[in-house]
């Protein structure tokens, strides 16, 4: 059936979409069309061939007119004013930038530190168990045990690590880091995606090995390292699974898993290896420690006392009130910013986390301040457009879009321009950090919502206060060229006081901070670690270490060779010994093995006695003692007296060593017994010669390296050379401090840049202002040096009472990051000036360079003009 | 007269070209027609209209809005006149045309006759 008229949908569709314009004469030639034939569909389909992008409606047909203009107009306005005031946007863009780009990298390091293990499934479930107040090391029977025991433990496991071991595979022979030792439950606890072999057998079989897929490409480069054997420290091991590599942030950066199925590995009189648990979703904590405690007392119990000499676990307790028998649990989330000793990477440090996030909001804060001093003190010469615009009938609330338009404008440019100089100096960020930043961690879909964050706080931030200063002028009076007051003057200085303030509180940390740095380094260490060299592995030898040692002593470049268990900086055991003076006390000192030619390879004082002697045969019952471990023995003279192990050995104090530095100065000096290394004993094995420790002279080192590794290889076929030089270890315990350091001062520097950059753009706009002001009183007499006074006094002022400020807190600050060092810098008055006086230096140089041209003008260039 | 060329379509040549012949007659619908009447080309109006729009903003043809019609249920039509532009454009693919058409040798197109 043939209508008279068109389909309405079709013509509807049509006035939807269709400009205004066209839609006359469009609608036309349609309706002529339509009269020929009259078909529906012919009509349907010439109109949705009108859907073209050029009939469509645009964003002036949907939007107000008006509104879309206005809009339009603010961003012509504002960049416009900004490429008329070139200089002036230069330095707040870049000011801008600077701080967004720290603020930017300071945002994903902060964002990466708090990241470590979160990455686990469950990761809040997760904890490390810890020996109550003993430390972090467990009884190998305690994972297995409380697992069975307890049920809100969901999986238990015990761990070691990380160590070295010696991989041989086919002709190749190395020493692989990384090593961690795990029980058959380890991948319960630390869940991660298995490339091949079964997560459920991975581990529990003996001499099985798990690798990662980066270790597994070192070992097998061309091949599936599933299912082969190879060798680990002389050992044949199978490869049971390969997992892909724990990320970045880990506390635990295994490189591959040994399964840690020893026989003799079932005991609860040692603790000798790491527990982690994962508890049942929504239990208590505190009921599982209750638990653990039962458990403590029912397994380690009885010998804790029968060591105490008490008769009941209660009287144990009371007569320590101080200690905790039991274990507790620690989330594996905390150990890297606030468990650093439990990490088997480098840690992190909270307090650091703290202060970057506050150097970085420092830095925006600069910038945003720049951005509103310079922008209430250039009002006036904007007066005349905000007069007309309100006389053309501009509400306050246009102008102060306006103006938010404008700062936001500059914060995007910024953002853009930050973002560029954050990917190029990364690589720097890396080198400072220590850690492993790609320019794809700056682009993550978390961190572009920061940075719309950033553009829409710091444009409003900066923005606000000069728009609503601005949009407040008289038209009347702006017209009429009268002055106006731009902002309060009050407020502006109360900024460049408060930019001080951060200036010489940043000033003052880095001082510090790097005092205290130098302070540590150059400590006396109470032993002469140059030149030191250290063999690692020096159990290979056997017992041809002697040969060895005579054949280095033969080499010109060798002065002396000794051998010990452990060496300064590389950790030591702790043992206990019983005192054997009547009373029940024990004393658990770090233990060491060392050979007679230790104290001298050291240059380790004695206070009283003597050291080892090859020619005293009884000297295998001789220990020497330090400082500290003497306070704690409290007898008159301990030379002569005896200290006794568990198995009834009984060793006999014959020296006295003074204190010296075996750990990091963040730590007191601890207690320490060096016991007889010379022979080997059954007790000691042949952990006495665990490191092989030469003086070596200075001249000529690579040779003498070289030769030692001849020498080595002659007694030691596959097991490499592994030597250091000791003060390289002292230095890499400072690495994290130095970083820290690193990174405070570049971004401190890069803060008072832009503070100054600030006050440098705030000069040249006071100077302008009074520029006839200036002329005046030189014609009236005034001299230049006078000039330059007047115009120091007022930032002068603002100085001392910023810095006041500023120091103030740093002192509060600091005295408390000090606390955590043991050796540390006492805060004198001369660090409270020091900063105050070069910021003052600073502020005098920038204003009267700037003030200078000012007061040498001829006056009557200023003044003739009027 | 400066050596100026011309772009045009061939589309656009046509339209322009109908637009001449219909002399202040031509708009939408009539052009189209025209096309088909004379050519034998089916061409939808909505491509009719996108053409013109295009030449008039070459500057080729202009526009005015004409008189309304019964059957254009009371709309007027926009009607197109050829520019001095346009027909110099015309005028200029014209002559190509026959220039490069004179230098076909005969006997390569004896074959088509």
């Amino acid at each position: 059936m043939k209508e008279k008229s068109p389909p309405k949908w079709a013509l509807k569709f049509l006035r939807f979409f269709c400009k205004d314009k066209y839609l006359e004469q469009i609608e036309g030639d349609l309706f002529e069309l339509f009269d020929r034939n009259h078909s529906h569909r012919k009509f349907a389909w010439n109109t949705l061939r009108f859907f073209r992008w050029r009939y469509l409606k645009g964003l002036d047909d949907f939007e107000q007119l008006t509104t879309l203009a206005m809009i339009k107009n603010y961003f012509k306005v504002a960049s416009r004013t900004l490429l008329r005031q070139k200089s002036y946007s230069a330095i707040n863009i870049l000011g801008l930038a600077i701080g967004l780009a720290s603020c930017l990298l300071i945002t994903i390091y902060v964002n990466h530190e708090r990241s470590y293990d979160k990455f686990f499934p469950e990761s809040e479930q997760m904890f490390r168990v810890l020996n109550g107040t003993r430390g972090p090391w467990t009884p190998p029977l305690l994972a297995e045990t409380m697992m069975l025991e307890i049920s809100e433990i969901k999986s238990a496991t015990r761990v070691q690590g990380l160590w070295e071991s010696l991989f041989q595979i086919e002709d190749r022979t190395f020493i692989q880091k990384g090593a961690a030792y795990g029980d058959a439950e380890f991948f319960n606890v630390f869940e991660t995606q298995f490339l091949e072999g079964d997560p459920k057998t991975a581990l529990s079989e003996p001499n099985t090995i798990v690798l990662t897929e980066s270790t597994a490409k070192k070992c097998f480069p061309n091949e599936s390292a599933f299912g082969k054997h190879f060798m680990v420290d002389e050992v044949s091991h199978k490869v049971s699974a390969v997992v892909v590599d724990p990320p970045k942030n880990t506390h635990f950066p295994y490189e591959y898993i040994i399964s840690d199925l020893e026989p003799g590995h079932n005991h609860w009189t040692g603790n000798s290896v790491w527990t982690y648990a994962k508890i049942k979703k929504n239990t208590n904590t505190k009921t599982i420690e209750e638990k653990l405690h039962q458990l403590y007392k029912k397994y380690a119990g009885p010998e804790a006392l029968s060591w105490s000499g008490l008769d009941s676990f209660d009287e144990l307790q009371e007569k320590y009130p101080d200690r905790h028998f039991g274990y507790t649990l620690y989330p594996i989330t905390d150990i890297h910013l606030r468990g650093a000793r439990y990490s088997m990477a480098i840690a992190g440090d909270y307090k650091n986390v703290i202060m970057f996030s506050l150097v970085a909001a420092f830095i925006l804060l600069i910038a945003c301040v720049n951005y509103i001093n310079m922008s209430t003190a250039r009002s006036a010469l904007r007066a005349k457009e905000v007069g007309i615009r309100k006389a053309l009938g501009s509400h306050r609330k246009h102008i102060i879009s306006q103006f938010l338009v404008e700062s936001i404008l500059i914060t995007i440019i910024s953002v853009i321009l930050a973002l560029a100089i954050s990917s190029v100096s990364i690589d720097y960020f890396n080198q400072l950090t220590g850690r492993q930043f790609t320019i794809e961690d700056l682009f993550t879909p978390q961190n572009l919502l920061y940075i719309t964050l950033l553009i829409i706080i710091a444009g409003f931030l900066a923005g606000s206060y000069p728009a609503y200063i601005i949009s407040g002028f008289s038209p009347l009076k702006a017209l009429r060229g009268q002055k106006q007051q731009g902002g309060k003057r009050n407020l502006r200085n109360g900024l460049v006081a408060f930019q001080f303030a951060i200036s010489v509180f940043l000033i003052a940390a880095t001082i510090v901070v790097f005092k205290q740095l130098n302070h540590m380094q150059s400590h006396e260490l109470g032993l002469n670690i140059h030149q030191t060299l250290v063999i690692n592995g020096g159990r290979a030898l056997e017992d041809k270490y002697g040969v060895f040692k005579n054949q280095l002593e033969q080499l010109s470049g060798v002065e002396l060779v000794g051998k010990a268990s452990g060496v300064p900086f590389h950790g030591y055991g702790d043992w206990t010994y019983n005192l054997l003076d009547g009373s029940d006390r024990t004393v658990g000192p770090y233990n060491a093995f060392t050979s007679s030619e230790f104290l001298e390879i050291m240059d380790i004082e004695l206070v009283k006695g003597r050291f080892f002697s090859k020619e005293m045969v009884t000297d295998t019952a001789s220990v020497v003692i330090n400082e500290t471990l003497a306070e704690e023995l409290g007898w008159d003279d301990p030379i002569g007296k005896k200290i006794s192990r568990q198995n009834k050995l009984d060793f006999t104090i014959i020296g006295i060593m003074k204190n010296f530095n075996f750990t990091s100065l963040k730590r007191e000096i601890g207690p320490i017994v060096f016991r007889n290394g010379d022979r080997a004993t059954m007790e000691i094995g042949a952990h006495h010669q665990a490191y092989v420790v030469a003086k070596v002279s200075s001249n000529n080192i690579v040779n003498t390296i070289n030769k030692i590794e001849e020498i080595w290889h002659k007694h030691v076929q596959n097991y490499p050379l592994d030597a250091f030089f000791l003060d390289d270890s002292f230095q890499r315990h400072y690495e994290a401090e130095r970083k820290f350091g690193g990174v405070f001062s570049t971004f401190s520097l890069l803060a008072i840049l832009i503070a100054f950059l600030g006050l440098f753009a705030l000069t040249t706009f006071v100077l302008q202002k009074r520029f006839k002001e200036i002329a005046l009183r030189k014609v009236l007499g005034a001299s230049v040096p006078s000039l330059l006074r007047m115009m120091i006094k007022d930032f002068t002022r603002l100085v001392i009472i910023g810095g006041t400020v500023g120091i103030g807190v740093a002192f509060y600050w600091l005295n408390d990051w000090l606390e955590g060092y043991s050796y540390r810098i006492e805060l004198s008055w001369y660090l409270l000036l020091l900063p105050i006086i070069l910021i003052l230096l600073l502020t005098w140089v920038v204003v009267s360079a700037k003030s200078y041209r000012a007061a040498v003008t001829n006056p009557a260039n200023a003044l003739k003009e009027e | 007269m400066k050596n100026k060329s011309y772009q045009l379509g061939e589309l656009e040549e046509l339209v322009m070209i109908v637009v001449a012949i219909l002399n202040e007659e031509a708009y939408g619908v009539k052009v189209m027609d025209e096309i088909e009447a004379q050519v034998g080309r089916k061409v939808n109006i909505s491509a009719v209209h996108t053409t013109l729009d295009r030449l008039e903003k070459k500057g080729f043809v202009s526009s005015y809005m004409g008189g309304a019609s019964a059957e254009r249920g009371g709309r007027r039509k926009r009607l197109f006149r050829i520019t001095a532009e346009g027909s110099k454009a015309i005028n200029f693919v014209h002559q190509t045309r026959n220039a490069l058409y004179q230098q076909i040798p005969k006997t390569s197109l004896s074959f088509t006759q």
